[in-house]
């Protein structure tokens, strides 16, 4: 079996950190890159003449992030364009990071229209570009699609990773990051197993072990898929190249991880903003200790009715609120209106602290967030009408080639924000993705 | 332009056109499918129980010309203006649809110029149009498409370690969720691997063969001394068991191989449990088989996970190695007995919680301030009701279409209350429903009622759903995109009824259509409220809006309700009450032919295709000569998968291969 250990892993250094997350829960990981393994100007992985590695750049990150619904445009769209633009109360949590995101609005989400129920077809288009099949999308999410580029050196191609746990919907509500055709990839919610799958203790012996199990599946998976029609040769091909993942994530495991301590996940398990910071704290550290290069994170789910006790607001949950009309006296109008505006502000403030956990992180002369692009998103604007075009998105990320401080009315698509991101900023080079037709000059320095 | 033109010869004179026959695929076929009669008229959308089922979009032009001809059935061929084909998508007699294609239009003309057509039929091609229906009876199009493997569900994996490694943990349950599709959660379409989920297998199988050998041997799966002859043995025994098939000499080679990884015995065969559990060999299982030598085997499988949920037993394994699963009586005397095992039981209540969606239940919530009585127990009480009831009825062999009929229901003191009546002595005993309270069978009970509302007020809308998706096995279309799905809120002001204020669909074209056929099955239920309790008048309640208006007495206006309902396309089905619409849908051939397909979706994995046909016929058939049995049903159906359609074309093809 080939050893899918990167240089990377093998030539870095990891000790403890031991911090506090925002929950109060110690929490002790693989310290993230120290100063001695940059170059002197902190700009690259300095070289290694013993094993003869040459000076090697920084990795960029990307980071898709998600809430569900729609949004009150008039309490999250700033009326101004340009860097003097006024924070909207949705826009408030990120008034200390303002320079660091650029705000776009009246971005189209051109595959929306197929089949659905709004929500879903809306999804399925802002994930993929593709149509909804009644199932789920027909192709590939954008996370994937860049992770196919960027993600085949790290221990996990790419993590999806969410907070409020609803039984409510289907495949298209529950996910945002797909393989392909009707392929969903869960996110997993639950922080302690995250944490086991990033950092989990194992005794001695342990990963030899388990990849001489490994190898025994993978040939029972490979002599079977020969023998194999048409779609069921497809899930077993899915199998395998799970067990691949598998292989390769044991095998890119940190060879300090036994060290490391959990954090106290004890408490409500349902409190959904202490969960949401749980999760962004793995999810930098994830970044931090090269495990992954590319994440989705699913606040909430699409088409969302989750409730929100610490805003006070228990009557109805947030779809039923997103209905409200905001012409008229009431809970299905103007009030309601403004508990949704309360509602969105709690998911940019979920957004603002994953910013400020990326920007706490040093890494060479700057911080993590320097190499870290993040784009967010929702799939409706005006949620009311389940509107689709012209949504609101946010692009953040430290790179000097964003252009950022300022909210931008666009013309262009989701797929055009993608493209440009994906391949001016990360240096994916995805080249193409299926509602994309040009760069979007506005978010290029 | 070429439609122009033949549009134009038509104009010339009638006379001509005697002459002339112009293909339906190119002509009409292009109009019905710009007027969108696809997305009623299809075997199981919302139009199933009319004579006009549009052929699927993958339909050969021959097939589509076959049905062009067909419409010949809906054609007065004395008097062509009057046909029906001409007359209900014109609205010119009442189209639950309404005006699919204008009076007068062009498109209009294509319709009339091919009833000219059909009008003029005679001899043998009259002949087999007349016939086409009984042909769709007979199946047709591609041989159904049953995958040969399935993965175990989630609730198949729990049940199947427990039997082979006596674990009570139900693992599975931290596994990624599964979703529902095609109205359930065990679906082939939605069985895909996610690299969580091969995680979650593999770190389960590690727990799993850890404790399977904590403190020794102590569930027995080592069945000799230690050994080399032993190791063989072990992983040829317990390799039976998991794969639920004998392994071959390749997989016997290898697992034996490593085994003996480990000198010590135990912890060679806690590798092979661990790494057997994560196969796909485990995880998948055979349904169907071209391979002879598999057969027997891919029948055990599918009979035991159907009827049982869990993997073959060792009576069902010794049947299909000695062969008897091979002939009729053989699967039908295994069903039977596997029917009279508990295990049977439990694999129905998977069923019903799923084809009742227990699950949309038991997720939501409701207004706590008009309902304060309604808690999670009371909804635990609903589902248990009607899995009591399910069972009553499957168990003890009673009339199946009582589910919708009966005066009573089985009730708990959360559920007395709700229902008027005194709490009965035992949780969960039959308790009849109070005179005059128009409740009966499923549809008068706590979980239909209040799963299909929403948090403060009924929805006559995800009742009709309900009804039509659950109870008549019809799709109803997605509303159009980029639809506002909102009704106008009730105020103070105008305060309205749910049917009052539901006339916004019947008023608004891109709603109407469908709506029509919905909301109006909800209507006739609306003398329940939202928990399924009964009234007399619909209770709209007003709180100020200044400050939220928390303490203040909420205003409360009395409407009186309406609740004449029908269900359109169903002849003689007006009905004002739940009791009324349970006898509609107990009668009516179109809903005992979808419990059949329901229990056919859940075990195939899959909807039926045209060509599963006269395999559902056969059982719906079987079904109705029965008594409504639901056993019986099952048998039936578990036969005719076996016996018939693309199983009997591979018996052929193994009889052949034996004979070489």
């Amino acid at each position: 079996m080939s050893q899918v250990i990167t240089n990377r892993s093998r030539t870095s250094r990891r000790s403890l950190l031991k911090g506090m997350t925002a929950a109060g829960a110690r929490i002790a990981v693989g310290l993230p890159p120290l100063a001695s393994m940059f170059n002197a100007a902190g700009t690259a992985y300095a070289a290694a003449p013993a094993t003869g590695a040459a000076e090697k750049p920084i990795e960029t990150r990307f980071v898709l992030w998600f809430n569900g619904n729609g949004i009150p445009e008039r309490y999250w769209i700033p009326s101004e364009e340009g860097t003097d633009y006024e924070l909207t109360p949705c826009l408030s949590p990120l008034a200390a990071w303002r320079k660091d995101v650029h705000v776009l609005s009246g971005v189209d989400n051109a595959a929306a229209n197929g089949k659905g129920n709004g929500h879903t077809n809306s999804m399925s288009g802002l994930m993929t570009g593709t149509d909804f099949t009644g199932r789920g999308p027909s192709g590939p999410s954008i996370d994937q699609i860049i992770a196919a580029k960027i993600g085949t050196d790290s221990r996990f191609r790419s993590l999806q990773i969410g907070v409020a746990q609803e039984s409510f919907g289907e495949s298209m509500q529950r996910n945002m990051s797909w393989a392909g055709y009707e392929r969903a990839l869960p996110p997993e919610m639950i922080p302690h197993r995250l944490f086991d799958r990033l950092f989990g203790a194992q005794e001695e012996g342990w990963v030899n072990r388990k990849r001489s199990i490994l190898d025994a599946v993978l040939a029972d998976a490979s002599a079977l898929e020969k023998k194999l029609p048409g779609e069921d040769k497809t899930r077993v091909e899915e199998h395998l190249s799970g067990i691949r993942d598998l292989e390769r994530a044991i095998a890119g495991l940190p060879p300090e991880y036994r060290k490391v301590e959990a954090p106290d996940f004890d408490g409500d398990m349902k409190d959904w903003p202490r969960i949401a910071k749980l999760q962004s704290d793995l999810l930098v550290q994830a970044l931090a200790t090269h495990q992954t290069r590319v994440a989705s994170y699913m606040l909430t789910k699409c088409q969302s009715i989750t409730r929100f006790p610490w805003l006070g607001y228990t009557s109805a949950r947030h779809h039923d609120y997103t209905h409200a009309e905001g012409k008229t006296a009431g809970a299905d109008g103007v009030e309601g209106q403004r508990v949704l505006r309360d509602i969105c502000r709690w998911h940019v403030e979920e957004f603002a602290y994953l910013v400020s956990k990326l920007e706490s992180v040093p890494e060479g002369d700057g911080t993590l967030f320097d190499h870290t692009s993040l784009i967010y998103t929702h799939e409706h604007a005006e949620a009311n009408p389940h509107k689709n075009s012209g949504l609101a998105m946010i692009v953040a990320g430290g790179s000097k080639k964003l252009a950022k401080g300022a909210h931008t009315r666009v013309t262009g698509t989701v797929g055009d924000v993608y493209v440009t991101v994906a391949d001016e900023v990360v240096g994916a080079g995805i080249g193409k993705f299926p509602t994309a037709s040009r760069k979007m000059g506005a978010l290029l320095t | 332009m070429v439609l122009l033109k033949r549009l134009g010869l038509i104009g010339v004179s009638a006379g001509a056109l005697c002459a002339q026959s112009t293909s339906f695929g190119s002509g009409l076929y292009a109009v019905m499918e710009k007027a969108n009669c696809r997305a009623c008229h299809t075997v199981d959308g919302v139009a199933s129980a009319t004579r006009l089922h549009m052929p699927e979009t993958d339909a050969t032009p021959a097939m589509v010309e076959a049905f062009g001809k067909s419409l010949v059935v809906l054609v007065d061929r004395k008097n062509p203006e009057a046909s029906l084909l001409l007359r209900k998508p014109t609205a010119r007699v009442a189209h639950a649809g309404g005006e699919k294609i204008k009076p007068g239009s062009e498109d209009e003309a294509v319709l009339k110029a091919w009833i000219g057509q059909l009008a003029r039929l005679s001899g043998s091609e009259l002949d087999a149009a007349m016939h086409f229906r009984e042909q769709e009876d007979k199946g047709s199009g591609a041989a159904s498409q049953d995958a040969e493997l399935r993965r175990l569900t989630h609730s198949q994996y729990n049940h199947t370690v427990r039997d082979l490694l006596g674990d009570q943990t139900a693992p599975s349950n931290q596994f990624p969720p599964e979703d529902f599709i095609n109205g359930f959660r065990n679906q082939s379409r939605g069985q895909s691997l996610s690299p969580l989920l091969v995680e979650a297998y593999s770190s389960v199988a590690e727990r799993l063969a850890r404790s399977a050998f904590q403190g020794g041997d102590t569930h027995g799966l080592v069945p000799c001394k230690p050994s080399a002859a032993c190791r063989a043995r072990f992983v040829r025994e317990f390799g039976l068991k998991a794969f639920r098939r004998p392994l071959d000499a390749g997989e016997q080679k290898r697992y034996e191989g490593l085994m003996a990884r480990e000198t010590d015995f135990l912890k060679g065969a806690q590798l092979v449990v661990e790494a057997m559990l994560q196969s796909p060999n485990f995880l998948f299982r055979l349904d169907a088989t071209t391979d002879p030598k598999l057969k027997p085997w891919a029948t055990a499988n599918r009979l035991s996970y159907s009827l049982w949920d869990t993997m073959p037993d060792a009576e069902l394994f010794a049947a299909a190695s000695r062969g008897d699963l091979s002939t009729r009586a053989g699967v039908e005397k295994a069903t039977r007995r596997m029917l009279a095992d508990p295990r049977a039981k439990e694999s129905l209540n998977d069923y019903v919680s799923q084809w009742l969606r227990f699950d949309r239940l038991l997720t939501a919530s409701k207004d706590r301030r008009k309902f304060p009585l309604y808690t999670r127990e009371t909804a635990n009480a609903m589902t248990e009701e009607a899995r009591t009831f399910f069972s009553d009825l499957v168990w003890n062999n009673g009339n199946f279409m009582t589910l919708f009929t009966a005066d009573y229901g089985y009730v708990s003191p959360e559920l007395a209350g709700i229902y008027g009546v005194k709490a009965p002595a035992k949780d969960f005993d039959k308790v009849p429903f109070p005179a005059g309270s128009e409740r009966a069978g499923l549809l008068g009970q706590g979980l239909f009622l209040a799963l299909t509302a929403k948090p403060e007020e009924s929805s006559p809308t995800a009742r009709g759903l309900f009804v039509r998706e659950q109870f008549l096995c019809q799709k109803v279309p997605d509303p159009p995109p980029g639809v506002n799905t909102n009704l106008p809120p009730v105020t103070e002001a105008k305060p309205q009824t749910n049917r009052d204020r539901m006339t916004e669909h019947a008023t608004n074209p891109s709603c109407a259509t469908c709506h029509k056929l919905i909301d109006p099955i909800g209507f006739g239920l609306e003398k329940f409220d939202a928990v399924g309790a009964r009234r007399d008048q619909v209770s709209l309640q007003f709180r100020t809006t200044k400050g939220g208006g928390r303490g203040a007495p909420p205003k409360t206006i009395n409407l009186d309700i309406n609740t004449v309902g029908t269900v359109a396309g169903l002849p003689d089905s007006q009905f004002s009450s739940p009791a009324e619409l349970g006898a509609v849908l107990a009668k009516s051939p179109l809903c005992q032919e979808c419990v059949v397909k329901q229990y056919f979706r859940y075990t195939a994995g899959r909807v039926e295709t045209p060509a599963d046909r006269p395999v559902i016929l056969q059982a719906v058939e079987d079904f109705r000569k029965s008594g409504y049995k639901f056993q019986e049903m099952i048998v039936s159906l578990t036969l005719q998968r076996e016996f018939s359609g693309r199983n009997t074309k591979q018996e052929g093809a193994i009889h052949v291969a034996s004979n070489h």
